[in-house]
């Protein structure tokens, strides 16, 4: 299996290769929206403003946004244009199945993605001299993040596999994805504190909050909560891709578009 | 043992309440070295077929056996399993002919130095070594199609499914392809073709299937089957003029002369008496009526369509 996300890292490296001025546009926003920061401008980090105000956690705060946006769009993204490009079935004539190269191609995606992003992050770091106090704590409820967005990542892929053309509703999940992260469930009491972590990422953001914002210590029950919320929304999403597969397979529509 | 065992296939699609049985009982069977040629015209089933032995349309009854395993329930069984599917570009245009080969090699379960040194290989047979660093949308379509079979043989499945090979190929690239297939099946491989280019079928298939609104109206050796739709009749080409007595003996024969050419419809011991009638002019040809595919094609899908 690890040969399969080593062979999409590649892919995706070259695919991204292939695309030089979008790389070049994409190097260009994240090094000005990294220099922003550095220079104070808070606005510019969006929804990981709700992180607090110290550059740290600003910085947390965005590349949690970007990698969250990345990790619930890019799959269904992919399965799109690979549905209209025709190469969708020759993925499913893998013996791997799928779910698990769509899974591989996740990880890589986000290796790169975490690559390019902190390798600019590295970069401006030595040219201004400033040096971030990073919270190391803060790595394990992101990771959870990540998890529950990846979980949700499937279920779009799901409806991807089905319908093929859901942009739109794609673009409207972003605001999804703000109100989970945003809202602060943690403050709450009572049943709605409750319900809020049911919902996908929010343990997870409500601890990254606590540990960064509010300068809190780090609470292993919440971790815990986080850690099983976001394998729980993991689980749901590769399951719910795993019917919608069989479903397509039912009803012939792997490659239609 | 047979590479591809399909055994009554079945798949009802619904939509919109409408309800379209696409394939009502499909049974194929392809041996190691043979090229089995599956024909029908649109929508007869051959696209849905073709997905089900593949394990990307599950049937709703019946079953598929690739060298021994079911792809629908042992997903390993696609490794014996490689496929070029019409309408579909089937690599990726903006990764190079051996970026494509290593990538989809390994999504079969090679180690990515193997599929390199395959695609290698691969790429030097199928005479594409010297554009092994160009991107793949710039080659030129016949190369395309080559890449597409080339990264099906990736893995050295042992069944191929080659689904319109040669559409949309100029000749010369036809011709390539064609002797590939041929090169393929005679070093062992089976293969399954679907194509509307009959003369393709032709020469390329040791049988044929021939499927008409889901189901199968003939399936023989190619041979056989010409065989069988051949006529019994002959034609045969004089030196000289028919005189009047000729002519009215010929036509007690059951003969008739016709611009030239003498038709004739019986058997063997028939169309002795004929040349014996027509002794002692120089016969220039005689030639027994042979079907094409496309004739067998037409007569068939005709035949069921007024059945």
């Amino acid at each position: 299996m690890l040969r399969v996300v080593a062979v999409e890292f590649k892919r995706s490296l070259l695919m991204l290769r292939r695309y030089p001025m979008e790389m070049v546009g994409q190097l260009i926003v994240i090094t000005l929206i990294f220099y922003g920061l550095f220079l104070g401008a808070r606005y510019i980090a969006g929804p990981a403003a709700q992180f607090g105000e110290r550059l740290d956690a600003l910085v947390v705060g965005y590349v949690l946004w970007t990698l969250a946006l990345f990790a619930i769009g890019d799959l269904s993204w992919g399965l799109m244009n690979e549905a209209r490009e025709g190469t969708l079935e020759q993925v499913f004539l893998s013996p791997f199945g799928p779910a698990r190269v769509y899974m591989a191609r996740n990880v890589a995606g986000l290796l790169l993605m975490l690559g390019l992003n902190l390798s600019i992050l590295g970069l401006i770091m030595l040219l201004t001299g400033v040096r971030l106090d990073f919270s190391w704590a803060a790595l394990a409820p992101l990771a959870t993040v990540l998890l529950g967005a990846y979980g949700l990542g499937f279920l779009l892929g799901a409806l991807a596999l089905y319908f093929k053309r859901i942009q739109a509703f794609l673009n409207l999940f972003q605001f999804v994805l703000m109100f989970l992260i945003m809202t602060p469930f943690e403050q709450l009491h009572g049943p709605v504190r409750t319900a809020g972590f049911l919902l996908p990422m929010t343990p997870g953001a409500g601890q990254l909050r606590a540990l960064l914002a509010r300068g809190e210590a780090f609470d292993p029950d919440l971790f815990a909560l986080a850690l099983v919320s976001g394998i729980v929304y993991l689980a749901i999403g590769l399951w719910v891709f795993g019917r919608a597969v069989r479903i397509v397979k039912q009803r012939g529509l792997i490659g239609g578009y | 043992m047979a590479v591809l065992v399909a055994d009554n296939l079945h798949k009802t699609f619904r939509a919109q309440g409408k309800t379209v049985r696409a394939v009502e009982g499909v049974s194929l069977r392809v041996e190691r070295g043979e090229v089995l040629a599956f024909l029908g015209p649109n929508g007869a089933g051959k696209t849905t077929t073709i997905k089900m032995v593949a394990g990307l349309i599950h049937p709703d009854r019946g079953r598929v056996q690739v060298a021994g395993r079911d792809p629908h329930r042992d997903p390993w069984a696609l490794r014996q399993l490689g496929a070029v599917l019409e309408g579909n570009r089937n690599v990726y245009w903006r990764l190079t002919p051996l970026e494509n080969l290593e990538y989809f090699g390994v999504l079969k379960g090679l180690a990515a130095a193997e599929a390199r040194r395959r695609g290698e290989r691969l790429l030097e047979r199928f005479d594409l070594s010297g554009k092994r660093s160009a991107l793949t949308q710039q080659l030129s379509r016949g190369m395309q199609q080559k890449l597409a079979i080339a990264v099906s043989l990736i893995h050295e499945p042992a069944l191929l499914l080659l689904d319109e090979p040669t559409l949309g190929l100029d000749v010369e690239a036809a011709e390539t392809v064609k002797a590939l297939i041929r090169e393929l099946a005679a070093e062992g491989q089976a293969i399954v073709l679907t194509t509307h280019h009959l003369e393709v079928a032709q020469q390329l298939s040791h049988r044929v299937a021939i499927i008409r609104e889901g189901r199968i109206v003939a399936e023989d050796l190619t041979d056989r089957l010409l065989a069988r739709f051949s006529g019994d009749q002959y034609e045969i080409e004089v030196a000289g003029e028919l005189d009047v007595a000729r002519r009215t003996r010929l036509a007690a024969l059951g003969a008739e002369a016709l611009d030239g050419r003498i038709v004739f419809v019986g058997d063997a011991e028939g169309l002795w008496h004929v040349l014996e009638a027509l002794k002692p002019l120089p016969i220039l040809r005689v030639e027994k009526d042979r079907a094409d595919l496309t004739k067998v094609f037409l007569k068939l899908i005709r035949e069921d369509v007024r059945a």
